[in-house]
């Protein structure tokens, strides 16, 4: 029904990659490259919703799902210390999730699978901000759908400020000489229809296709993120010039380390400073040079049919194009030489060495797999109703990661960032020498497993109910089940024992005004999770650990017959009443 | 679920690429589409029997809510003015799922009809049950019907036209081409499309 065929915008792309004499028409078919807007905190109000964009220039408009715009969402500025709210809005003809990829967090307001926002619902969590200033992002990871609805365009970017990074002389000025570069690539058919595919046959930063964009002649500073579905990208200039890596995952770098490629994997960031100084006039293209990949890097390969085809494998390909203008006013011309003093944590204090792997399973057929193999998690397939571990709340790890697949699977691990101890036996190079959360676990070589090991501490947030995710960051791997969960515990914190009772509520008034209060029997009690639904089973309101001082706001409601379910903190049990909001009002 | 989808459209694929040598594959039509019975925004009842001089029908299945269906009221206006008088009205049906979306509730198809000053029926199809006769996928979805004896006979299927942002820049008229291919007598060229907007999600029956 239908026809999946390349679109002759793909044979452009093919002209325009492989054509040498045609250097101007190259040129004037590049687009302005779109760079989202920012928006401050600390009160977020976010709305995603399917919508469409004019992505290929010419022809019909493409279906995608934007966050308050129509595609990928504003970069979000936190500060280090603030407590930051939301109010997320699913608008979306499915339920999703938003997961605050990097964040230090209670599980319970993470985003992973469990924090389901079905559609018509506001989500409003919060947290303390204590990660770095970094960049850091945030994207759906609702199982088995993360695939597709990051293909959408589902997505944004987190700056996060602190007063270390704020004192150093580095560029700041969003857009100006700070410009974000979300790299992906995507598929297009022949209706200009995104298809949901691991390798697509079109680059794409910040959601522009063919992008260039006019950086000023002095020193610039790129946070790039791998928001692909798969592929890694071997990043460096046209001209082979050095940058600076300042940051990584989870903060600065302790000096900018000098590189002239920097491989990428999915999920991963780094911010660089690049001198274009005295280059007015000049152009320079951020490549992927990927045809020096190996084949189990993703984007190695060189696959010329089946489900990974794709036209960019193990090719060296243009990312974005950048002209040299003039400079700003008050430039920085000059690349710091000390950043940060970070602290990293030691090996002497770790409490446990866990030990996983990752292996290739053949015959998988549930869910179905798109490749021979499914790879999976010490040899199981991600089950949401198991908790792999128990991380008892303080500890110290080490995390030895064994791989014996034949392919690299770039790790993520929720609610911590991580030193990398060592990749091989060998240490980690310079640049991933600081915080990270995504680390990349080589393939088997030479009938040789690989080993990685990192160190993290599970500080703060102990929750027996709601756990916390580790997964491959390849959107299909994860979908088809390379991911298991672990919980954080409070030892220390007394059984529950209580008498059911003392969890019992009462809501007043009722009927409504614009603010409802719940009224514990147990006066200590304190609610972890709040549904409020309509009559028809909408869920309207999700409410992760509310206060409830100030009464909730009900205001938006309009007059009828509502339940408010709760679950408490201390039995975790769950009791539901109905309230009515009053005509009157 | 999308992974089934996936791996069907390959097979779709490979079925395209080996059939195009010959440039004549054809879906074959479908002709158990089933007459309906469906509340207008009139209040009124409203079946495809009701128009007995009917030579066929343009099935628009749209909604209030998306955005790429929001871009089509004017042109399904200028359709139906255009081809209701030479025997293909146009009837639009609302077949999404108002659980998820109140916008899309009868109250509110009424008040889009009226503010869009719609000139064909605009049905609630509350159960959900002709969009899945007609495997309805997206909004809008068009299906051109053509009258065999007694029987509804799709000759088109798929997207109302090739641009929905600018439809100054459309170069494939889909849904009028086909009438006009029916009403000259000839068949229809371009027969089945990617209907593209908002999936159609179908509520799990009880």
């Amino acid at each position: 029904m239908m026809h999946y065929t390349k679109t002759s915008y793909l044979l452009l792309l093919l002209c325009s990659f492989t054509c040498t004499m045609c250097q101007t028409q190259a040129q004037q078919s590049y687009n302005p490259l779109w760079i989202p807007d920012t928006l401050a905190g600390p009160d977020f109000n976010l709305t995603l919703k399917d919508t469409f964009a004019q992505l290929i220039p010419k022809g019909n408009q493409t279906i995608t799902a934007g966050i308050n715009g129509k595609i990928w969402g504003p970069t979000l500025i936190m500060h280090k210390g603030e407590t930051v709210h939301f109010n997320i809005q699913n608008k979306l003809n499915d339920s999703t999730t938003l997961h605050w990829h990097g964040f230090h967090l209670p599980a319970v307001m993470d985003g992973g699978p469990h924090q389901v926002i079905p559609p018509g619902t506001v989500w409003q969590p919060y947290w303390k901000v204590t990660n770095n200033a970094a960049t850091y992002w945030y994207h759906p990871h609702l199982h088995e759908m993360t695939e597709e609805q990051i293909t959408k365009g589902l997505g944004g970017l987190i700056i996060v400020r602190d007063e270390i990074e704020s004192a150093l002389a580095l560029p700041r000025t969003y857009s100006v000489d700070d410009i974000p570069l979300v790299l992906t690539d995507r598929d297009f058919n022949s209706a200009n229809q995104f298809v949901t595919v691991p390798y697509g046959d079109s680059m794409m930063v910040n959601g522009t296709l063919r992008a260039q964009h006019t950086v000023p002649a002095q020193v610039v500073r790129f946070r790039i993120l791998n928001g692909a579905i798969e592929r890694s990208y071997n990043i460096g200039f046209g001209d082979n010039r050095a940058f600076y890596v300042i940051g990584s995952d989870g903060g600065l770098l302790n000096a900018p380390v000098s590189v002239t490629r920097y491989l990428l994997h999915a999920g991963e960031r780094i911010e660089i400073l690049v001198n274009f100084g005295g280059q007015i006039g000049q152009s320079v293209d951020i490549k992927a040079f990927n045809s020096t990949l190996g084949n189990f890097v993703a984007g190695g390969e060189n696959f010329s049919n089946g489900p990974f085809a794709n036209y960019l494998g193990k090719k060296d390909f243009t990312m974005v194009h950048f002209n040299v203008g003039a400079a700003t006013a008050n430039p920085i011309t000059t690349i710091p030489t000390v950043l940060t003093n970070n602290v990293l944590l030691n090996v002497a204090d770790a409490n446990i060495t866990r030990k996983l792997t990752i292996s290739d399973s053949a015959g998988v057929t549930n869910p179905p797999i798109l490749g021979p193999n499914a790879f999976i998690i010490n040899h199981k397939l991600f089950d949401i109703n198991y908790n792999e571990y128990a991380v008892p709340l303080g500890n110290t790890e080490i995390w030895q990661i064994t791989s014996s697949s034949i392919f690299g699977h770039p790790f993520h691990i929720h609610d911590v960032e991580f030193n990398i101890i060592s990749v091989n036996g060998a240490a980690p190079a310079p640049a991933q020498a600081g915080w990270k959360d995504v680390v990349f676990i080589p393939g088997r070589t030479g009938g040789q497993n690989a080993v990685v090991k990192f160190i993290a501490r599970f500080e703060d947030y102990a929750d027996t109910l709601h756990p916390f995710m580790y997964h491959c960051h390849i959107a299909l791997h994860e979908d088809e089940g390379m991911m298991g969960q672990f919980i954080v515990k409070d030892n220390a914190a007394s059984a529950t024992t209580e008498v059911d009772a003392s969890a019992d509520f009462a809501l007043f008034p009722n009927p409504a005004q614009d603010r409802l209060f719940l009224r514990f029997n147990d006066p200590d009690m304190l609610a972890y999770y709040i549904r409020i639904t309509d009559a028809l089973g909408r869920t309207l309101y999700m409410l992760p650990q509310p206060d409830l001082h100030a009464g909730l706001d009900v205001s938006k409601l309009k007059a009828g017959v509502y339940n408010l379910e709760c679950r408490d903190t201390k039995t975790k049990k769950s009791r539901t009443k109905r309230f009515v909001m009053g005509n009157n009002r | 679920m999308m992974k089934y989808a996936f791996l069907s459209s390959l097979t779709l694929l490979a079925v395209a690429l080996i059939s195009l040598p010959s440039f004549d594959f054809q879906a074959p039509p479908i002709s158990d589409i089933q007459d309906f019975r469906l509340k207008n925004v009139d209040g009124r009842m409203v079946s495809m029997k009701d128009f007995p001089d009917a030579k066929g029908f343009i099935i628009i299945f749209t909604c209030n809510h998306c955005p790429f269906a929001k871009l089509y009221p004017p042109r399904l206006n200028a359709l139906n003015e255009k081809y209701k008088p030479l025997g293909y009205p146009l009837i639009a049906i609302s077949s999404t799922d108002t659980i998820l979306y109140e916008e899309d509730t009868y109250p509110k198809m009424v008040e889009k009809a009226t503010s869009e000053a719609f000139n064909f029926p605009y049905l609630f199809d509350e159960t959900q049950s002709v969009a899945q006769n007609f495997k309805a996928q997206k909004t809008p979805h068009a299906y051109v019907l053509q009258k065999v004896k007694r029987n509804w006979v799709v000759r088109y299927n798929g997207a109302i036209d090739d641009n929905g942002g600018e439809p100054e820049a459309v170069t494939q008229a889909f849904v009028a081409n086909a009438v006009d291919a029916l009403l000259a007598g000839k068949e229809v060229a371009v027969k089945e499309t990617k209907s593209i907007g908002c999936q159609i999600y179908f509520r799990k029956t009880k």
